[in-house]
């Protein structure tokens, strides 16, 4: 059975995009949040292998999300997944807790060998 | 591991942690928007928990775990910083402080620690309800509690591990490929990574520059780790992106920091010893000088003259090693004023100056106190309450300005407020009634005022509260700083403020002193405070009120003969006689003596005054001759 995997993104657009990257790829996405709260509250229920998360969401933003999770699970495996131009907003949440981190747009194969490294 | 050779160590760098956390827990409280205090003090907290940790203190561990959960909830934004905070903070920095001193005693935290320990616990547990709404607080303690145990068990473990680590360092160069997209945040995963193999130290960058656009994407570091070099560049190309690693085996430490200060600990008691030593070669090279100058042998005279100067160089560089930045007792100002201002319901504003002026770290530590003794009665009767100032036409805060300065071979130290000054007409009630003063004196000069004040015993304050006004303050800091050899002065203006100026010498230990005989008696004073020395018959004799003076530079001065003084026989009473002029701040008095002896080094012993003895003499020495000499008091005399 794939990795599973949930998809932290405030845009349908970019939850679809990443879901079927990965999905295509084999890992299972076992759920979905658009929000830092809703994620961190998700990721307590399903427990997933791997987390993808945006740095820019409406209540609580991807930075502190992660700093939730990683507070309850300290190998918990996030992926950020940022912009151009977001480095400060990468390293701090490398510093919260962040595993790895691709950069907007995506290229497939860039997402993988990330997803991959951090699921080491 | 043996942990007692540590103990002298960590107490050491508690404290200056500790001391650090006060600066900082000020600063914030000042700026509470501010990020950098409260990174600061996480990292404080954050070493002294590991070190006190890695010492088996637990319960200081504990404690200085606790205070970091709460550091972190603010840091992370889970917590909006309230007052209560900072007085939370501000008692776990001072219940530390005393932990850290008991904890080498093999004792505990004192149980009221406890309470503190719950009430930073409930601050911290506020912050995390919102984030948690799904758990319910009877069921979230108890997995708190469990978890924040876990990770200190763990913290304690990476401590223990890093403090015997004899693991082998490796320098390490990374190079993040030139096409890597957020080169600088891709290093920080590199380094992380080298992090779960080791202790990492020296990165350069810091990471703070691996935020910047700009990051050329290379990254520095250092660590220590048991994993063999191929393991260590599998591990950071694992970050992805990285385009070259270079290992090396670090080159001994030491050569590596060529450039850096290289500096050591020393144990105080050690250089206290070196400093005896060196005082009393100095007392035997002046013996040896001595009989030089007896001999006819050239070869003893030349060897005599180069033991002087190795003499000389050794005691400068002794010294040297003992002067101390007066900053280390003027840091600990801004919290004292901070506690007591509020205690008494005060608006002050500390300023502080010169804290980069050295000093002897025993002179120091002997100011220390009359320094805080000062300050509280600064705030305590000398800065108004703000209404007061208000209706005064002041500014509501008043002004506390604590400053050092250097003066040839002394330092002066003053702390100057702008309160209501010291009310004359009451001391000088206090004065007559008490048959100190003249009863038909109608005016007390600074240096009456002073003199008064430091009479011991002598209080004003119509209620004693728990700060001032017990009636030991001037009086405890006129004896010491006499003491040392040094003075007081004091300037007060109604409505202005007080100023008092501490004068004490540099170095305790070693006197440049002048050498002069009243009858068969011979006595030293120190060259500090004499400004000239004249003639005493080639000076027009004047009276200054009912006392003789001299005309010195055109203004009188009062004439001190000290064979009367010291109630010396067999000196000479008439005639030319050389005269001392000594002067210690504003004020100079004329000291007829009989002969001028030469200078001379002299090394000051410790001096019981034996009961009854005149208050004229600093302390005692031994001179080149062997035969013991006292030595007179400055400020006693002007």
């Amino acid at each position: 059975m794939g990795h599973t995997v949930l998809v932290c993104d405030d845009a349908i657009f970019m939850r679809t995009m990443i879901a079927d990257i990965l999905a295509a790829a084999g890992y299972e996405v076992i759920g979905e949040a658009e929000t830092g709260a809703q994620a961190v509250q998700k990721y307590r229920e399903l427990k997933p292998d791997l987390v993808t998360m945006d740095i820019v969401m409406p209540d609580m933003g991807g930075i502190d999300a992660v700093r939730e999770i990683c507070k309850d699970d300290p190998d918990a495996k996030v992926l950020m997944c940022s912009a151009m131009g977001q480095q400060a907003l990468v390293v701090e949440a490398i510093q919260a807790g962040a595993k790895d981190f691709v950069v907007k747009p995506f290229q497939p194969s860039r997402v993988l060998e990330a997803v991959q490294r951090v699921l080491g | 591991m043996d942990l007692a050779k540590y103990a002298a160590l960590f107490v050491s760098e508690s404290r200056e942690h500790l001391q650090s956390c006060n600066q900082l827990l000020l600063a914030w409280e000042r700026d509470p928007e501010a990020t950098a205090p409260v990174d600061g003090l996480f990292r404080a907290v954050h070493s002294l928990k590991g070190m006190a940790a890695t010492m088996g203190f637990t319960p200081l561990a504990e404690l200085a775990h606790r205070a970091e959960n709460l550091l972190d909830a603010v840091r992370g934004g889970k917590l909006a910083v309230k007052p209560e905070h900072f007085e939370l903070l501000f008692r776990s920095v001072d219940e530390l402080e005393d932990g850290v001193a008991r904890a080498t005693t093999g004792k505990g935290l004192r149980p009221e620690a406890a309470s503190l320990v719950k009430a930073l616990d409930a601050a911290v547990r506020i912050s995390e309800k919102p984030a948690e709404p799904a758990r319910s607080g009877k069921a979230g303690k108890p997995g708190k509690t469990g978890e924040s145990a876990a990770k200190l068990e763990k913290a304690e473990k990476a401590e223990k591990a890093a403090a015997k680590d004899e693991r082998p360092s490796l320098d390490v160069k990374i190079t993040v490929r030139s096409d890597a997209l957020l080169r600088g945040a891709r290093a920080l995963l590199a380094l992380r990574k080298a992090e779960a193999l080791g202790v990492v130290s020296r990165v350069t960058p810091q990471v703070s520059e691996l935020e910047r656009e700009d990051f050329d994407g290379k990254l520095a570091f250092r660590v220590k780790t048991a994993a063999a070099p191929s393991e260590v560049d599998a591990v950071i190309r694992s970050a992805g992106d990285i385009a070259g690693v270079a290992i090396d085996l670090a080159s001994d430490e030491q050569t590596v920091d060529a450039t850096a200060l290289r500096q050591i600990r020393i144990d105080l008691a050690r250089l206290d010893a070196l400093m005896k030593l060196a005082g009393e070669l100095v007392v035997a090279r002046n013996r040896l000088v001595e009989l030089a100058r007896g001999s006819t042998d050239p070869e003893l005279g030349q060897l005599g003259e180069r033991i002087s100067r190795l003499v000389g160089s050794v005691q400068s560089e002794v010294l040297e090693a003992r002067l101390t930045p007066v900053r280390e007792v003027f840091d600990r100002f801004p919290r004292v004023v901070r506690d007591l201002a509020r205690d008494l319901g005060r608006q002050v504003r500390l300023e502080v100056e010169g804290g980069d002026i050295e000093l002897d770290r025993a002179v120091l530590d002997e100011v220390a106190d009359p320094l805080v003794h000062l300050v509280r009665n600064a705030i305590d009767h000398g800065i108004e309450p703000p209404r007061d100032r208000v209706k005064a036409g002041k500014p509501a805060e008043g002004r506390l300005r604590l400053s050092a300065s250097r003066e040839r071979n002394s330092v002066a130290i003053r702390v100057a407020d702008d309160g209501r000054g010291i009310d004359r007409s009451k001391i000088l009630a206090k004065a007559k009634a008490e048959g100190l003063v003249d009863a038909a004196a109608e005016f007390l000069a600074d240096d009456q005022l002073l003199r008064i004040l430091s009479r011991s015993g002598f209080s004003t304050a119509a209620v004693i509260s728990g700060v001032s006004g017990r009636g030991v303050g001037v009086d405890v800091v006129m004896t010491r700083i006499r003491q040392l050899g040094g003075a007081v002065e004091l300037v007060s203006e109604p409505g202005q403020g007080t100023a008092f100026v501490l004068r004490v010498p540099l170095t305790l230990a070693i006197v440049r002193s002048l050498l002069v005989q009243v009858g068969s008696e011979r006595y030293v004073v120190p060259l500090n405070y004499v400004s000239e020395t004249i003639e005493f018959s080639a000076t027009p004799v004047t009276a200054l009120g009912d006392r003789e003076a001299l005309v010195i530079r055109e203004q009188p001065a009062p004439t001190v003969h000290l064979y009367r003084l010291l109630s010396v026989e067999g000196a000479a009473t008439t005639g030319r006689r050389p005269v001392l002029v000594v002067q210690v701040g504003e004020r100079r008095s004329a000291l007829v003596v009989d002969a001028l002896l030469g200078q001379q080094e002299i090394v000051v012993e410790p001096f019981d005054a034996p009961r009854g003895m005149p208050g004229w003499f600093s302390g005692a020495t031994i001179l080149a001759d062997g035969a013991p000499a006292l030595i007179l008091d400055a400020a006693a005399l002007v």
